[in-house]
């Protein structure tokens, strides 16, 4: 196997994952929500590789394709709303939008 | 034969269908017209059809048609069919006959009514379910018969439906007739259990193998139907209220059909009765009872219907006697001419009403002898019949009943005893109606509204010509048989209803002279104090008034009572608890919504966390486990 | 799949498809109606081939359409029809559901794709409950008869439909969850849902999870709370149907379902049920005498017509169950006409409470014939379809114990009583202050949609045979 041992690319991956859960929790702007997010998947899939890798298997890496699709719609819907919000002139801020409050 | 009897049966019924579909498209007096002919050609069928059977041998004049099978559940079957034999020919020729009478006389009297073609409707419909009742072959059709004679009572009892009295009093009648229904149908159930059929040979043929008690709890269900329908103790309160529906409605009611309808199931069902001995007893005692009461309460009236509907019960009292003590023959033979006499009191009252311009009261009515010499002349004669004065038709019948009475044992006169007190008191308020209404000097309300005659000659001629044919009726018809030398009526019946009691000549006798005389007396009473007034008329007691407190009792014994067990079951059980109940889920299931709302913030951030510690602890459990 | 059979499938395929179409496909507001109103017919025209075909000397399962669905699991389509009883109950489906939909059409109804789409919807779903072979299908068919029967209460009901739809919500769906879970652990134990091939069971904890969803569907007493309301806040047409039709689903379950496949339980239960029915039907009719406007006196004279019919079932003898199920035909005719006329009063008067009513015959000879015919009827005068049903049942139940019979008795003389208030209530008496001098008589519209309900209620007086002889075989 060629490259460093799997653990290195699992410490990286919890480090990617860890940074973006971070962001999504304590950032206000929806947009770096929506970065912190895609962080968090691009860790997710990192691992998905890095045991496809480790099994030589190839059901992880179809698994992570299936994750960037996810990923790209999940973008073009969350930019489309932030759009959205921008022209009715929202304030981005997560936390003034709580209308779903019980 | 049979084509004539169902010919008989089905012509009403055909009127009914034809003046309910055509409604508008025909002029009330059509109705009228297609109500009487259909009426009449039924009573011709019930004439052909006794012709055929007077042909034939006595032990061959009973037939049973069956059109279809109209109920077949489990194994229970039972046609729609017919009889004709004696008892249901007899029965045939008094409904049709009278009854087309009756149908022809409100043709004069229910002209200009606003809903006359709905009158004719019910008319008609009366008198099919009379014929159904005596026609049917088997006992789930003299039940529907039965039940469709009240239906047919509540119809015209409430005719005028506009008045909440006469809705009140139809309601009435129809339920308390409802409550003889349904002993009849108990009775019904048992034999189903028991002898699996409700056929008459079926049953009466089995009957023996039954244990007693079961014989007299059918007999008493049987009972029950019949006091319910003629007006006998303890189910009679409904009949003078009867009296709201308009005149000819009483007279069929009265004479030809309905209240007369407990005697015939007696008589019909006799073989179930002998078997339980002493519900036959029972049934004589309440007739007897009830023929005392109702001459009572007669005495005290002061309506001229209600009068003469209280002398109907007490008439049907001697019918129950007859059918009790087993005198079945003599029982049907003062139905018959209780008809003729009964029909034309009614018919005769009813032109007084007219004429009058729809006053009852008799207090406000005075000397019309002169004004009404004619109707003066029917009532007299309905009033001698009623009576019972020789050779009016009444004397013929009513004695033979009380002879066969004195032919019993101690319990049987002990019932004559009664019987004649009853006499005396039918000629006395017979007679003191007719005195107040006919003699003496014209009242107040009579000078101010003299009775008018008719300018349609088609009204008078059909008021007028069926209370004379009734007349002669009342007069004659009772000779038919004279007890002891010529009795036709019992051999007629003899192959039905064998009679279990004959009076000797000499009981005959005796209990003439002896009625004829109480009778007399009575009349002579009710001429001393009403006529010729010799005494003041003494005060009514309330009791009679009050007609026993009958009314008030039921109400308090099961009117109110339902009423508030409705009321306390809706608000003990079906408020609080079965509604109550669902409501208190639904109101659980909100507070604890309520609970739960405050874990929903709106805020997405608070969502992300509870996301991530559910995912660290998820974790930790996870190595934790391992 | 087999060939033959095919007229069941279409019969509850048809509906459905139609609902299908009516909420897709768009057409113009005035069609829908009318396109509705046919297809309904059409389902009469259905039965009326199915009723000619079925062969009732033979009796058993016929016009069987059968395909495998869900092979692991034992579940397959298969509907046909079981036994006479099934073949009226469809009928009185069919024809209930074609009065309504022309009653609806009359009334013009507002949102008309959504409304007759459910209306389809639900006829199809009714249908396939009748015919139903299979548990898993069956309880499919139940729920998807329900779900429209939510809406409609809620969408188009009076002014307190939603309390009305909580209620049956919450009662219907704790019946049909206990269903389903009996369901599931009889197709568990036999191997397969099929009722045909299933066998039966003995278990009577699988008979109460089914009694409980027809119980309460029925409804029988004490578990009526949802009925007032919902009869009551319901759209006219749609009370037709409720206690017309859906409460004889009820019924049809336990004659199908509980008495071929859990004769142990029905034999357990017997006496409980018994009574239950019995309070019921005293109860029932002594509210009905108190309740204070026309859809009352229906609703809870249901409710004692139910408990009559179930004492007829647990009679357990041929001759309370052919007279339980004539009766259950009677009483969705009569309940249907009576909720139709109900409504037809209300949309003249404005109100159906007896102390603004009265006095309406007066003037209007086609209302009060029709009310008086159907209100005789109802209160089981003799020798009507109702009374033949009524004696068989009482005649039936009589044999497990006379008091039944005795209870029965005396709610027949409770039902004169408050058919009669209603009657006179609604038409005789002095003229209610709602009732409007230029009220109108039934139109000739109203009148053809509830003369041929009646002249089906006069053709079984004349001829009560021709179902009860046709029952079981």
């Amino acid at each position: 196997m060629l490259g460093p041992d799997t653990a290195a690319y699992l410490i990286v991956a919890a480090f990617l994952f860890t940074t973006g859960a971070l962001g999504v929790l304590v950032r206000r702007s929806p947009l770096i929500v929506l970065l912190s997010l895609e962080i968090m998947l691009n860790g997710a899939n990192l691992a998905l590789i890095a045991f496809s890798r480790h099994f030589a298997n190839g059901d992880g890496q179809i698994f992570a394709l299936a994750v960037m699709a996810v990923a790209a719609s999940e973008v073009v819907v969350g930019l489309g709303l932030i759009v959205a919000m921008a022209r009715k002139r929202l304030d981005l801020d997560v936390d003034k939008l709580s209308s779903l409050r019980g | 034969m049979n084509a004539a009897a169902w010919t008989c049966l089905l012509l009403p019924l055909g009127s009914t269908v034809l003046i309910t579909l055509l409604g508008g498209s025909i002029s009330r007096r059509a109705a009228g017209w297609i109500s009487t002919v259909s009426c009449a050609g039924a009573f011709a069928a019930a004439v052909v059809a006794f012709v055929v059977m007077l042909g034939r041998s006595p032990d061959d004049r009973s037939e049973l048609s069956t059109a279809y099978t109209w109920l077949a559940a489990g194994n229970f079957k039972v046609g729609f069919s017919i009889l004709t034999d004696p008892l249901s020919m007899f029965m045939m020729l008094v409904v049709t006959g009278v009854g087309s009478l009756i149908v022809a006389y409100s043709l004069g009297y229910m002209d200009g009514d606003d809903e006359e073609r709905r009158y004719f409707a019910y008319m008609s419909l009366f008198v099919f379910s009379m014929l159904l009742l005596v026609q049917g072959g088997n006992l789930l059709f003299l039940l529907i018969g039965w039940g469709l004679v009240g239906l047919s009572s509540y119809l015209l009892i409430g005719f005028h439906h506009e008045r909440p009295s006469a809705v009140a009093a139809a309601k009435k009648a129809f339920i308390m007739n409802a409550f003889g229904d349904a002993t009849m149908a108990l009775a019904f159930f048992l034999l189903i259990q028991k002898t699996g059929s409700l056929d008459f040979d079926v049953v009466f043929s089995r009957a023996d193998g039954l244990s007693q008690t079961v014989l007299v709890l059918v007999a008493l269900g049987l009972l029950g139907g019949a006091v319910a329908k003629s007006a006998q103790l303890p189910l009679q309160t409904w009949l003078p209220d009867a009296m709201e529906g308009p005149t000819p409605v009483s007279a069929l009611i009265h004479a030809a059909t309905m209240v007369t309808a407990g005697v015939y199931l007696i008589v019909r069902t006799n073989p179930l009765f002998e078997l339980a001995p002493h519900v036959q007893e029972l049934a004589a005692g309440l007739g007897t009872a009830t023929l005392l009461m109702a001459g009572l309460i007669a005495l005290v009236q002061t309506d001229i219907k209600r009068v003469i509907a209280y002398s109907t019960m007490s008439q049907i009292g001697y019918m129950f006697l007859g059918a009790g003590i087993g005198a079945y023959a003599n029982a049907m033979f003062l139905l018959m001419v209780h008809a003729f006499f009964k029909a034309l009191l009614f018919l005769g009252a009813g032109i007084v009403i007219h004429a009058l311009g729809g006053e009852q009261d008799i207090r406000r009515m005075g000397g019309l002898r002169k004004l009404m010499p004619k109707t003066w002349l029917a009532m007299l004669i309905g009033g001698l019949a009623l009576a019972g004065i020789p050779p009016l038709s009444g004397f013929f019948a009513k004695d033979s009943i009380l002879a066969a009475a004195l032919a019993g044992d101690t319990y049987d006169r002990v019932l004559f005893a009664v019987g004649i007190v009853g006499a005396f008191l039918t000629g006395l308020y017979t007679f003191r109606m007719l005195f107040v209404v006919f003699g003496g000097e014209q009242s107040a309300y009579v000078r101010e509204h003299p009775p008018h005659a008719g300018h349609d000659r088609l009204v008078n001629w059909s008021m007028g010509l069926t209370v004379a044919v009734l007349a002669v009726l009342a007069t004659f018809g009772g000779w038919i048989q004279f007890a002891g030398v010529w009795t036709p009526i019992t051999d007629w019946l003899e192959p039905v209803a064998k009679p279990l009691i004959e009076a000797t000549n000499s009981q005959e006798a005796v209990a003439s002279i002896i009625s004829v005389a109480v009778g007399a007396l009575g009349i002579g009473v009710a001429w001393w104090i009403y006529s010729a007034h010799r005494m003041k008329a003494p005060r009514p007691w309330a009791v009679l008034e009050h007609k026993f407190y009958f009314d008030e009792l039921y109400n308090g014994l099961f009117y109110w009572p339902a009423v508030a067990l409705a009321r306390i079951l809706d608000w003990t059980v079906e408020g609080p608890i079965v509604n109550g109940s669902i409501v208190g889920v639904a109101g659980l299931t909100r507070r604890t919504g309520d609970w739960f709302r405050a874990l929903q913030t709106g805020l997405v951030r608070v969502y992300a966390f509870a996301l991530a510690a559910g995912l660290a602890v998820l974790v930790l459990v996870f190595i934790a486990v391992r | 799949m087999t060939s033959h059979g095919w007229i069941t499938t279409t019969m509850i395929m048809l509906p459905l498809i139609a609902a299908v179409v009516l909420w897709v496909v768009p057409m113009p507001r005035v069609w829908v109606a009318p396109a509705a109103l046919l297809v309904s017919l059409f389902e009469v025209g259905f039965w009326i081939e199915a009723l000619v075909r079925y062969d009732f000397d033979r009796g058993g399962l016929q016009e069987w359409n059968h395909a495998t669905w869900l092979k692991d699991l034992g579940v397959s389509y298969s509907v046909g029809f079981y036994q006479g009883f099934s073949i009226w109950l469809v009928g009185l489906t069919t024809i209930v559901m074609a009065a309504s939909t022309a009653y609806g059409y009359w009334m013009r109804r507002d949102r008309p794709r959504a409304y007759y789409g459910l209306m389809l919807f639900l006829t199809g779903a009714i249908v396939g409950v009748f015919t139903a072979q299979d548990l898993l299908l069956f309880y499919i068919f139940w729920e998807a008869m329900l779900i429209p029967l939510y809406v409609l209460i809620g969408a188009w009901g009076g002014p307190g439909r939603l309390n009305a739809t909580i209620k049956f919500v919450i009662y219907t769906m704790v019946g049909s969850l206990l269903m389903l879970a009996a369901v599931i652990v009889y197709g568990l134990q036999a191997g397969t849902f099929s009722m045909i091939d299933g066998g039966t069971n003995a278990s009577d904890w699988i008979f109460l999870g089914f009694a409980a969803a027809f119980v309460v569907k029925a409804p029988l007493f004490p578990f009526h709370g949802w009925l007032p309301d919902a009869y009551r806040e319901s759209p006219a047409e749609v009370s037709a149907v409720l206690s017309g039709v859906i409460s004889k689903a009820a019924a049809f379950g336990f004659l199908r379902i509980c008495f071929s496949l859990f004769p142990a339980g029905v034999q357990d239960f017997r006496t409980p049920i018994l009574v239950l029915a019995a309070i019921g039907l005293v109860y029932g009719s002594l509210l009905a005498f108190r309740a204070p406007d026309i859809r009352g006196v229906v609703a809870y004279s249901s409710l004692a017509q139910l408990g009559l019919i179930v004492l007829g079932l647990f009679a357990t003898n041929n001759l309370g169950i052919d007279g339980a199920v004539l009766q259950m035909v009677n009483h969705g005719l009569i309940s249907a006409v009576l909720f139709l006329l109900a409504g037809a009063v209300e949309r003249r008067a404005a109100t159906g409470r007896f102390e603004s009513l009265g006095g309406m015959a007066k003037g209007r000879p086609a209302l009060a014939t029709v009310l008086m015919a159907t209100g005789i009827i109802a209160l089981a005068v003799p020798g009507s379809g109702a009374f033949a049903g009524e004696f068989a049942i009482l005649a039936g139940v009589f044999q497990q114990g006379w008091l039944y019979a005795v209870v029965g008795a005396v709610a027949i003389v409770l039902a004169a009583m408050y058919v009669l208030r209603m009657i006179s209530g609604v038409l005789h008496a002095r003229k209610g202050p709602a009732v409007h001098d230029n009220a109108l008589d039934l139109r000739p519209a109203e009148l053809a949609i509830l003369v041929p309900l009646i002249g089906i209620l006069l053709f079984l007086s004349a001829w009560p045979a021709a179902i009860t002889d046709r029952v079981l075989g």
